[in-house]
């Protein structure tokens, strides 16, 4: 079929973009769960000793994101009060329907990982303190004041059982989302195999950036010291993720390009036209391919130790826009393409609306202020003179 | 007294088991009733569907009250037409056989509006087997008339071809297509 | 929208409900008794009325035939009457095909085809070789990836090969409105649920043809029961002419065919 456009023609039903910013946003937010809980589990099934010190942080962190992943969602749906008919009537052909019972199991992990670890820490501060505060840290320790080597011993198994539990499930969490993507034929886009992986691998990315941005920045504050030990081996994996990341994103958009599948220049005009700013510009050369290039320097050049700190921080905050835009080229860019395969359409986000930009802040917001609150209760850096696990 | 080593894990053993027998129970009361009788839907939504109002109701429906209409419909050139489109559907015009609306067309607009969509011959795409299309301005000067006149004036609209004399090659068509 | 007393009685919706609840056996004879003014219209698909209607049995076709579609709209307009569909939401619409000498195609499908074709395209300054109309509306895929998809199983097939919507379970997520290839569905902004083309379902099961089908003026839509031997539909697919689908690569087996499918088409 040749020169098959030459007008923009979109399907009646497609010229509004249903996905909105709240559907970048959920897969964002749960990426970052993903990400944060690979870092903490490369210390407690790998052990790797240099990342001890970030290794509860990442799991606070990890929590505090999952408990605001349903927000997006809820922001979303036409009817957000029958949600809960994806726990009472989960469809299994669909991906979707993984949401609610793969969310709550990953729930389940992760808080019991994270109560295990910190009962020492939540023991004593239990004996230390009175009111609200004791009554928490009454219930999160289960009323039990027992931390005799027996008791110990027993937990270092099941965390030990969790955190290796805990990552083919993070796995699950983010990859179902990359298959909510991939298994739709519909979209020339989103319908390749490569999607789970990719979203799996800019998770990792997104999660460790947010680690790394986080760590440094509340240290940086509050005047603390930084291990750099710690920083440096979180860069390397950082590095490590965003460069297969990188690869197998190009490696999905050019094998659009090579195999020159039907309406192949109509993808091809989506990436040069409607998303070539934040595809081309942003995406790729902005937050990949500059980041990439200063990991490279990091790795190969000795850097001062406040330097290197600033430019971790910069470095995340970039990757961390990477996989930013990588979910709204994924999730709206794909929409932008109509159907027909003869035009596109456009995608004006309201300031105010319920998947506005006002609201899509708010929810980026969460988050951070739920960390905040969990700081409060579960303390995030080991002290020395706490037996750590 | 120190609790026993395993208190804790033996409390959030007994929590999930907690959490998993509600979380099934509830399971089994909140889905709907009808639900998995022929596959993962509420069989009930069949019946939901089924009972949908009917709003037009045919040709059939009008000929009651608009007797001479229908009939001459039925005998010329528009008779394949649904009365329900150039009116309105019967839902909107008549409940439990009164009237309940008025739903004749009169606007010198609406009239040529509602022909010409049809009729038009400028698009190109209508084969003169299908539809008989006519350019305008040029058909009413081929016809001589003014160039602000409505369909309607020379064509009865329900029986188009009844009161026009000249187009012998148009009455031929009657006896062979249709 | 005024709306027709047609539930059923009493006693009659035990009676249902008693069927619905028994065994699978006994769920698919469902009888469903007409209102009053049904009756009176002559039924335009034999056999539905009067009858049990045994759901697993049933087969419907739905055939368009683009040579005889003359962008006239009547079936958009009959379409969104009788759902009260809300604006820039279409459950059907008709495109327009522009070929012109260089073979480049341009479509269009103002305000979905409700207000009809008025003129010529004015942006297109070449000479025009060809235009042609397309309906478009459900395919009604017999496998259908907007029921996979659907987390709740809020939309489903039934036994008689309709594609349906629960508007009371759905929550509204849209997956199936990405699901689907034929763009047929849409999030309808007064109920919050998705919402599609159902083929006239609740006509159907009362032996009338859908709006769209009768409405057309020219024949371009078809609507008819397989199991009739001599229904249009049955002939049409046993017969000797083309018959396509749209995109039959996406492996939905579509149960909407096309009469004179244009290679254009997408």
């Amino acid at each position: 079929m040749h020169n098959v456009l030459l007008t923009n023609y979109v399907f009646p039903n497609d010229m509004h973009v249903h996905w909105s910013m709240m559907i970048a946003l959920y897969p964002y937010i749960t990426g970052i769960v993903a990400g944060a809980f690979i870092i903490s589990s490369l210390y407690h099934v790998f052990g790797i000793e240099s990342l001890k010190p970030i290794s509860r942080f990442s799991l606070i962190f990890a929590l505090a994101f999952l408990i605001c992943a349903t927000l997006p969602l809820l922001l979303h749906l036409g009817h957000p009060e029958r949600n809960l008919y994806m726990f009472i009537t989960p469809n299994p052909s669909s991906a979707m329907a993984g949401f609610g019972y793969i969310y709550a199991t990953y729930g389940v992990v992760l808080f019991l990982e994270i109560l295990l670890i910190y009962r020492p820490v939540l023991t004593r501060l239990q004996a230390n303190t009175k009111g609200l505060i004791k009554l928490i840290y009454t219930v999160l320790t289960l009323g039990s004041d027992n931390l005799s080597p027996r008791a110990l011993a027993m937990d270092n198994k099941l965390i030990s059982f969790l955190a290796s539990v805990g990552i083919p499930m993070a796995c699950v969490l983010h990859g179902y989302v990359g298959f909510i993507f991939g298994g739709v034929k519909a979209h020339p886009t989103w319908s390749t195999p490569l999607m789970p992986v990719i979203f799996l691998l800019s998770a990792c990315v997104s999660g460790i950036a947010g680690i790394i941005l986080t760590y440094v920045l509340i240290k940086t504050i509050k005047g603390k010291y930084i291990d750099m030990d710690c920083l440096r081996t979180c860069v390397k994996y950082l590095a490590g993720f965003i460069i297969i990341d990188f690869v197998f994103e190009m490696l999905e958009m050019f094998s659009h390009y090579y195999l020159k599948t039907q309406n192949h220049h109509m993808v091809a005009k989506l990436w040069s036209d409607s998303l070539f700013n934040t595809f081309w510009i942003g995406q790729v050369f902005l937050f990949s391919v500059i980041p990439i290039f200063l990991l490279g320097c990091l790795a190969f050049f000795k850097i001062k130790d406040n330097l290197y700190k600033f430019f971790a921080g910069f470095i995340s905050l970039l990757l961390l826009l990477q996989v930013a835009f990588m979910r709204w080229n994924v999730v709206i860019g794909g929409q932008l393409l109509s159907k027909s395969s003869r035009g596109f359409t456009v995608y004006h986000p309201d300031m105010f609306g319920r998947e506005g930009i006002f609201v899509a802040i708010l929810v980026l917001c969460a988050p951070l202020l739920v960390l905040f609150i969990l700081g409060k209760i579960f303390p995030f850096w080991i002290e020395p003179e706490n037996k750590p696990i | 007294m120190q609790s026993s080593y395993n208190v804790h894990i033996k409390r959030i053993v007994l929590i999930l088991f907690i959490i998993l027998v509600v979380g099934l129970i509830a399971k089994q009361v909140l889905t709907p009733d009808s639900f998995g009788i022929y596959g993962h839907y509420r069989a009930d939504a069949i019946h939901d569907e089924v009972n949908r109002e009917i709003r037009h109701m045919t040709n059939a429906s009008c000929e009651p009250c608009h007797e001479y209409e229908s009939e001459n419909l039925a005998t010329g050139f528009h008779k394949k037409l649904s009365c329900e489109f150039c009116h309105a559907p019967n839902a909107d015009h008549a409940k439990n056989g009164k009237k309940i609306a008025v739903m004749s067309v009169t606007e010198k607009k609406n009239i040529n509006a509602l022909c010409l969509r049809c009729h038009n011959d400028s698009l190109w795409a209508r084969p003169e087997k299908i539809i008989k299309t006519v350019r305008m301005p040029e058909h009413l000067k081929d016809q001589e008339v003014r160039l602000n006149n409505v369909c309607s004036q020379c064509h009865y609209v329900h029986a188009p071809l009844k009161y026009i004399n000249r187009p012998e090659k148009a009455k031929k068509m009657q006896e062979t297509s249709l | 929208m005024k709306k027709k007393n047609q539930t059923p009685d009493l006693k009659r919706r035990a009676f249902m409900e008693k069927i619905l609840k028994g065994t699978i056996a006994g769920s698919v004879f469902l009888v469903i008794p007409a209102g009053p003014l049904i009756c009176k219209i002559p039924e335009q698909i034999k056999g539905i009325r009067g009858n049990k209607y045994e759901m697993t049995s049933k087969k419907f076709a739905f055939i368009v035939d683009i040579t005889s579609c003359i962008g006239c709209g009547s079936c958009c307009v009959a379409d969104k009457r009788e759902y009260n569909v809300p604006d820039h939401n279409y459950r059907t619409w008709v495109e327009r095909y522009i070929k012109d000498y260089d073979d480049k195609v341009y479509v269009d499908s103002p305000n979905g085809a409700l207000d009809g074709y008025h003129g010529p395209r004015k942006d297109i300054k070449k000479p025009i070789r060809d235009t042609f109309f397309v309906p478009k509306l459900c395919n009604m895929c017999k496998e259908p990836s907007c029921v996979q998809v659907c987390p709740v199983g809020a939309t489903f097939k039934t036994p008689d090969g309709f594609v349906l919507i629960d508007k009371k379970h759905c929550v509204g997520c849209g997956y199936c409105i990405q699901a689907c290839p034929y763009s047929a569905r849409f999030l309808n902004p007064e109920t919050n649920s998705a919402d599609k083309c159902t083929w006239c379902y609740h006509r159907v099961r009362k032996g009338l043809v859908p709006a769209c089908v009768n409405a057309c003026p020219t024949g371009a839509r078809q609507f008819g029961d397989l199991n009739d031997k001599n229904s249009n539909v049955f002939k049409k697919l046993n017969g000797p002419g083309v018959i396509s689908v749209l995109k039959k690569e996406m492996g939905n087996q579509p149960a909407l065919y096309y009469q004179g499918l244009r290679r254009e088409v997408i």
